[in-house]
Order: structure tokens, then sequence, then C-alpha cells
């Protein structure tokens, strides 16, 4: 069983703390883009990597997308593989890019879950991470999908942004509950090399606060019926993202278009970033993905590690017998109160949960 | 022919441009072909390029019309000032080359001193009359008020366009004597500097006084008492040149299965077993270390590969000094003595660069004379000996005499960060009207903390300075201790001066705090003198530390981002439960104000 990342590289404008592979100003390409996508697609699905488990869409801004570019994406899908009702098909969404009648063409096409990307619901710091909504856009964005008939929805938010106090994040983290979304990702925002906010003197709160926030959300997201399945993941039982848990379990999963990341048998790869060179090649770099599938199978030492680290994310951990070779290491982080076990897993305790960077780094 | 031999050197301040005027010689003379020449061709060290410096001694023999020119090049540092005398006194004359920009310097005026306490010949240069910036008439002013030179005896020149060698090449003939030196007195030949080769053994560079010494001879070392066999004596190009003999006044290179630099000193006087001279030449003395260290591996495993790297620079100096330490919170490591900073920052940078070791050096300390209550006395090399306070009497420390060229202008800076670092005043006097020559007295182990880069920063790299050990004085020292999570750290203690210790306890716990990174728990920081505790800080716990988002499958990132994580504990020591970096040792030597 494989998932299938499929990555959209196009935003209306980038915000100011993203440094993923994606770019404003090229929707002229969008055309070209998708056609590369199907080839290689195409050339991947008659290799025996199928049936797929999971198909997830992510960007970027993959509701950039008109609905015939997902028509003739997941049209390809369904002739190769079994249909897509009986899998997770996930796209990632920003409010102020489809509207109701377009929701409802997606939905119709057999996507099944949507990610939407709210990221706060305050004006100001709205305006700050630089997105292109407003709450109030973002909030009938969500109506406008449940109505198109999405009944799994995932709403992302971010924390400790500049200058955020512990009650706004109190209140935006309301309002989301209040909308009742099946799933919830709350982010502590990081800030990465390159970006604007890398560049800027950011009033960011601190280290104190971010740990009251991230507490804050466990907490109440707990008590409003969501499960904590992951470092920052929440989701009402059932709903968990089930091509997610594969990156976490380290499972197989094929990565296509511009910078996208596969990890197939203990191998990993990824494509180049640009996206005029992935059209200019038509979504060819097909060639070395199947020197790639040839050959060995046998699970790298560097596999097994990141096996551990990945799979620790999930907070239900891991099974014991991953650790071996690092029994050592198990033993000294159960010590320091960082780890524990559950029966016959290993998983990290409240406090390893913050310091969570301390125990990966063991294995990496 | 002795009377045709002119062996001299050249005194100058780093960047006056000594290599690139010898480079000029070489290259007037024929000695090095045009296509042969590449820039500063004496400093061979990757460490000598870099740093402008010229760290060994170096000789080399030139041809110019029907005379024979040896140029010693000397090393240009204070650290090295016994060096540079034994050099200077293997001479007849000197080239005091001097940057038309900047002027008199102070180690310039400290070996030019040197010179003429050797009775040698100076030849004024001037150098670098290019640039727009040079000042040639001041200069020579100051030459005239420093030195007493007349005017008519000053060369300009500008080594980088070719000016003024011609006349420098002339004047060098003109008006250096040539070596005296009995051909039929018994063999005294001065050993000026010496190198290891590790197919050759020990080439020692010498400068035949009296007598000769021919291949075959058995030789005698008069200071260290060795006996060896001349197997090779030769004259200096850029290479060995063997020759049959070499007579009084001649310069060149012995070869006598020496296995040691420690066995042929500097300084030292090679003379014939058979028939020996009645008395070696003046001015040998043993080389005494005064600045220690403690140098300690990162990692424990280490030791051994630190301890043959130290050896193997031992081979090649002789000032350096070290020995088997154990430290409670360092593990095993070695004690090394060095001639002053410099030496000691050269050896660690080789010890990183050279043999790839990741070191950690404790902060340098001076040897303190301790006068124990029982009428004993001890010394001390490095501060976790220093006897409790109950056994001691009093305690003794270095002093130097402390010389200062700078810019007039900042005579007040440079008044106030000497006598902050417990300087006492003695003397200020005008070399022109715009430059000072101001002299102190100061302990050394305030002139081996951050004093040179104080210095440097107030006067904006303008000063220039020169000391001597003038003997040891008594003060008020105690041994400030520094405490890491309770656990007291040998390798942080200090000797400080009892006035002084307040201030420096509390700056060393912020700056440690600053630099040892934050745990999974809260770590006291303190200092303490005996049993008091007289600064503390707390390093707060770290309480998150969380990798978000894992996008698209990007697995690669998130274990970089680890990696990076992982590899910054590694650079650290740790000691009990802390992971201390290699700068918490630097924190003690650079407090800053």
């Amino acid at each position: 069983m494989t998932s299938l990342y499929i990555h959209i590289p196009f935003c209306k404008r980038k915000c100011n703390y993203c440094d993923f592979v994606s770019y404003a100003g090229k929707e002229t390409l969008i055309d070209q883009y998708v056609d590369a996508l199907i080839n290689e697609l195409h050339h991947l699905l008659t290799t025996n990597y199928l049936p797929l488990s999971t198909v997830y869409f992510g960007g970027g801004t993959p509701t950039m997308l008109e609905s015939r570019h997902f028509a003739k994406i997941l049209g390809l899908l369904t002739t190769h593989n079994s249909p897509l009702s009986t899998i997770e098909v996930s796209v990632e969404a920003n409010p102020g890019t489809a509207d109701k009648a377009k929701l409802k063409e997606l939905r119709k096409l057999g996507i099944n879950r949507l990610s939407i990307g709210i990221q706060s619901f305050n004006k100001r710091h709205l305006r700050t991470l630089g997105r292109i909504h407003t709450s109030s856009e973002a909030i009938r964005f969500y109506h406008d999908a449940r109505s198109a008939g999405f009944d799994n929805i995932n709403l992302d938010l971010i924390f400790a942004l500049p200058g955020q106090t512990l009650d706004e994040w109190k209140k935006d983290l309301e309002t989301a509950i209040d909308l009742m979304p099946n799933h919830l990702s709350a982010y502590n925002l990081q800030i990465e090399e390159g970006t604007p906010f890398h560049l800027q003197k950011l009033n960011l709160p601190s280290e104190d606060i971010e740990l009251k926030m991230y507490e804050y959300a466990i907490e109440t997201l707990m008590a409003s019926g969501y499960k904590h399945y992951e470092i920052s993941n929440f989701a009402k039982p059932g709903f968990e993202c089930k091509h997610n848990i594969n990156y976490w379990k380290n499972g197989n999963y094929l990565g296509i278009g511009a910078g996208a990341h596969s990890h197939v048998s203990g191998k990993r790869w990824a494509n180049p970033d640009s996206v005029e060179s992935y059209i200019g090649c038509g979504g060819g770099y097909v060639s070395n993905i199947d020197n790639r599938f040839s050959t060995n199978d046998t699970v790298t030492e560097n596999d097994k590690r990141e096996s551990i680290f990945m799979g620790l994310r999930l907070l239900k951990g891991l099974s014991v017998d991953n650790f071996q070779g690092f029994e050592k290491e198990l033993a000294e982080l159960i010590e320091s109160g960082l780890l524990m076990r559950e029966n016959s897993h290993a998983k990290l305790t409240r406090k390893g949960l913050y310091l969570a960077n301390e125990v990966f780094e063991k294995f990496v | 022919m002795p009377e045709k031999i002119r062996n001299f050197s050249i005194i100058a301040h780093i960047d006056h441009g000594k290599s690139t005027l010898a480079d000029r010689m070489l290259e007037y003379t024929g000695t090095v072909e045009k296509r042969e020449m590449r820039e500063q061709i004496l400093d061979t060290m990757e460490l000598e390029r870099e740093r402008g410096i010229t760290i060994k001694a170096q000789a080399i023999r030139m041809q110019y019309k029907d005379h024979i020119l040896n140029l010693i090049d000397t090393p240009g540092h204070v650290d090295f000032s016994y060096e540079v005398s034994r050099s200077l006194a293997a001479c007849e004359g000197a080239l005091l080359l001097i940057d038309a920009t900047q002027g008199i310097e102070a180690q310039t005026l400290a070996n030019a001193h040197l010179a003429k306490q050797n009775d040698l010949v100076i030849i004024p240069v001037i150098n670098k009359i290019d640039l727009p910036a040079a000042e040639p008439e001041r200069i020579a002013e100051e030459l005239k008020n420093v030195f007493g030179m007349e005017e008519k005896d000053i060369i300009l020149a500008s080594a980088k366009e070719g000016t003024g060698v011609d006349e420098i090449l002339e004047s060098i003939i003109k008006r250096i004597p040539p070596p005296e030196g009995k051909m039929d007195s018994p063999l005294q030949a001065l050993i000026f500097d010496s190198h290891y080769d590790p197919f050759r053994g020990v080439i020692a560079y010498i400068r035949v006084v009296n007598g000769k010494i021919r291949s075959g001879m058995n030789i005698h070392l008069m200071g260290t008492k060795g006996n060896f066999e001349a197997q090779e004596v030769g004259t200096l190009r850029l290479g060995l040149i063997p020759r049959e003999k070499l007579s009084a006044g001649e310069v060149g290179y012995l070869i006598a299965g020496i296995k040691d630099v420690k066995e042929c000193r500097v300084g030292d006087t090679v003379t014939d077993t058979d028939t020996p001279a009645p008395h070696p030449l003046p001015g040998y003395r043993p080389i005494k270390p005064m600045v220690f260290c403690g140098f300690y591996p990162l990692a424990g495993e280490e030791y051994e590969n630190l301890k043959d790297a130290v050896s193997k620079l031992q081979l090649n100096d002789a000032a350096l000094y070290f020995e088997p330490e154990t430290s409670a919170a360092l593990g095993y490591g070695l004690r090394c003595g060095f001639l002053g900073l410099l030496h000691l920052e050269i050896v660690q940078e080789r010890l990183e660069r050279e043999f790839k070791l990741n070191i950690i050096a404790t902060a340098p300390n001076v040897i303190y004379k301790v006068n124990l209550t029982n009428k004993r006395s001890l010394s001390v090399d490095n501060p976790t000996k220093m006897p409790a306070a109950a056994e001691i009497d009093s305690v003794e420390e270095p002093y130097l005499k402390l010389t200062i060229f700078t810019p007039a202008d900042y005579v007040g800076a440079v008044m106030s960060v000497t006598t902050d670092k417990r300087g006492n005043f003695l003397n200020i006097e005008y070399l022109d009207p715009k430059r000072v020559m101001m002299t102190f007295e100061i302990p050394l182990s305030e002139v081996i903390s951050e004093y040179h880069d104080q210095l440097k920063s107030v006067t904006r790299g303008y000063a220039s300075m020169d000391y001597e050990l003038i003997g040891y004085r008594k003060s008020d020292l105690v041994k400030m201790d520094i405490l890491l999570n309770q656990e007291p750290v040998d390798a942080l203690s200090t000797i400080v001066h009892r006035d002084y210790a307040y201030p420096r306890g509390k700056r060393l716990v912020e700056r440690l705090k600053e630099v040892i990174p934050r745990h999974q728990f809260v770590i006291p920081v303190q200092a303490s003198i005996g049993a008091k505790v007289i600064a503390r800080e707390n390093i707060s716990a770290i309480k998150k530390n969380v990798l978000q988002k894992c996008y698209g499958g990007d697995v690669t990132r998130k274990r970089k981002l680890l990696e990076k994580q992982k590899a910054g504990k590694k650079r650290m020591k740790r000691i009990g439960k802390v992971d201390v970096p290699q700068e918490a040792f630097l924190a003690v030597l650079r407090l800053g104000k």
C-alpha cells in the first residue's frame, strides 16, 4: 500500500512565514504543470505500487487549480486504482480560492477531505502573516465546504504569532472549535530561513507563553472531544488523517510534482523545486525513479532511526521492537522522564511532548 | 673570505613590508628566478602567511656583486624576543624597516635596542613611500628623535615597486662591516634556530663565530652538553647546499643526527669536541615558558592523539612544554607551557588545523610563587594547585615593564584601559608632536588575558606594545572557583586580585550564563572564593523544543534540523550533567568590560 502526494506549487501570494515550494504569479503555468503531473502520474501508475491507500493534494494552494484540472488527475487515478470513494482523498484549500460551486464540483470528483488553511481569525495577525483572506471569509468558506458536502474537514491554526497574546490564541481556538471541524491542526509558528519573517525583527511570545498556548490547546481540544493523536494534530474519533499517519509511521509514499518527496522501501528522494524545469521535462523524473525502484529493499540504518523519531510524534508511540539497537537511549529517556512505556509501546510523556526534539535528537 | 661576507637581518613591525623587501632582494640578487618567485617566500608555514608574521627564523644566502649576503630573518613577535636576540647576535648589521604611513612601533624599538646592544650597524629604511598616505618626513623626524639617526643615512624605498632596493643592497656592503672572527681559534658557532626534519633529524641554523666546522667533525654543544658528529654542513639558498666546511663569519646549517630540538637549543654554542673553545658564546639561556594552560580533548578517547600531536609539535618547538594532567571536570589532558599568548594560540590552532583535534583550552595563567606559612615556597602553574588560603603567607606574580606606542589622541584611553588592568603608569614621552611612548608596570597575568585586544580596540588598532619581564612582586591574590550546578569545575578556576574579584566573578557568571545552553533543568552558576559565594546566576530550564509540521513528507529536512541540534551538543564537554561549550573556557579569558 502506498500513499500518493501531489504538490501544487501555486499561490495567489506567498505568506510571510512560508518556505515551502510555492510561487505567486505563475498561474499561467498551471495548465502545463497539470499536463506534466499527468505524465509523471501515468508512468507511476503502470508500476506495481498500486493500490494507493491515500491521495493528498498539498501546496502551495491546490485550490488554485480549476475543477477541470482535478478532473483530469482524479480521472486518471480512477482508471488505474480502486474507486476513490473507498480511500482518503484530501485537498488543502485556502479561503478565497474557491466558491461554493467549485467546492461542490470538487466533492463530486471524489475529494472527500478538505484541509483549510485558517491560521488565525484575528484581523491583525492575518495581516502580519500575509494571508489573502479575512476572518469572515474564512468562516464563510468553511460553511460553503460543509454545504458542498464535505463531511471531513480539517482547520489549520498557527499559534505563537508575532505580538500574539494568550487570550488572542484562546479566542482563535474557541472560534475554530465552535465551527465543529472534524480535525484540527495547531502549529507553533516557526521562523524559517529565507522567509520575510526571518529578516524581520519580530516580537515573538516568550517560551513560557508558547508553552501555555500549547498546553491550553491540548486541554481545550481534549475537553471538546478531540483526540490528541500527534504532536500538533487533533481529531474527532475516526477522523485522524490517514495520509499523515502514513508519514509518521514511515510508510511508503510517492510524491509527484515540483519539490515533492517520496519514500519507498527505505529510500527517499525528491523532485527539484523549479516549476519550469518540472514542466520542461514533462514531469519526467521517471527514468530515475525506475532505478530507485529496482534497488534492494533492505531497511537502512537511517530508515530505522527515522521510523523511531517520526513514530514518536504519534501520541500512542510505537512498538518497542523498533528500538532494537537503541536500548540504551530508550532507557535513558525513560529514566529522564521524557519517554514512558505503555504495554508494548514507548511513547512521549507530557514533558517529552514539550521537549520532543531533545528526544528525537538521540535517534538521528 | 670573511671581508666579502655581510650578515644582516631585517627589523620591522608586522605589515611594514619585511617579507616583500626580502622577496625583492632575492629577486635582485638572482637568488630566486622570477618564475620560482611567490610572495613571502621565506614564510613557509601556512599560519605564517595567514597571520603575516614569521614564527621560525630563516636564513638565506645571496650573492651580490662579489659579496655574500646572509639574510637572517627574525621572528616578529614579543613572545619570541629571545629568538630575535639570538638571530641578531648572528649578524653585524640590521635593516630597520619602517612603514612610511605608520611610524615606529613598540616592538621595532625594542628590537632596534636589542640590535644596538649587539653592536649591530643599523640602516634605517622608510618603506612604502609609494603610498598616497606616506609621510616620509614625519617618519624621518621620528627616526632622528628616537634613535638619533641622521637624515643622510635614511633610505627611502618601496619594496613593492622595487624603489630603493639597489641602494639598500649597496648600503649593506658599504655600511655593514664584514664579520670578525679568528679562523684559527677553536670552533665557536652560534645556534640561532633549528627545525626538525622527519628524514634528517634536527637541522640547526648556525653562525660560525670563530674557527671552522667540517663535516665529519665531532662536535659538542656547550649548553646542553650534547656530543654529536657533524654529518653535513652547508649553506642555505632556498634549500640546503652541502659544503665541506663553514668558516668563521659564515652562516649555514648543521646536521648531526640530533633527534630532538630540545637537545639543540637556540643560543647554544657548537664547538669542536677535540679542541673545545674555553668558554661558550655569551647570551645563552634555557627557555622558560611564561604562560600555561590546559589542553583537553573534547572526546576523552582523543587523549592519546592529543598527546602524540603535541609531542610532534614539540619536535620542532623547543619552547613548548607539556606534562599530563587530570582535571576532575575535563578528564585527562595536558598542561602546556608557552612563551606567550601568541605562541599558545599558534599551537592550539595547529592542533586543530593540522591534527584535526577538537580541544578545550583552559584560561591561560602565569607561574605564581606562593610563600607558605611554614616558610617553604611553591611554584604554582595551575590555579587548581593553589594551596588553601590558611596555608598561604603571601603570593608573588610576574610583573612586566610595558611599552606602548600610540597616537597622542589616545593617551587617556590607553591610561584608563591599562590602569584598569592593574597597570602602574611610569612615564610618557613624545616621539613627535603626534605620537607618544608610554611605559607602565603591569602584572603579566593581566596582559595575557584580554589586554591586547582592549588596547587595540581603544586605539582603533593604532597602538603597539612590547614588554619585558622585570621580576616577581607580592600581590593580594586569591583563587576564584566556579560552580556549575553546585559542582566546582576545576578547569574554570582562576587566580584574581582580591580587589577585582567581585566584578570579575559577576562578569564571569554572566558570560557563562550566555554561553552555556539551557538544559532541561535549572543550572545555578556561582563564583566563589573559598566557601563564600560572591556571584550567582541561574540558567533557566528549557521548557519547550518541538519541531512542527512535516511538509509533504520531507523527513530529510527534519532530520537535518535535528542533526544540527545534535552536532551543536557534540562540540560540548559534558561536566556532571551539564554540556559546556568551548566558549565557556574562553569566557574566563575574555570578560569584556
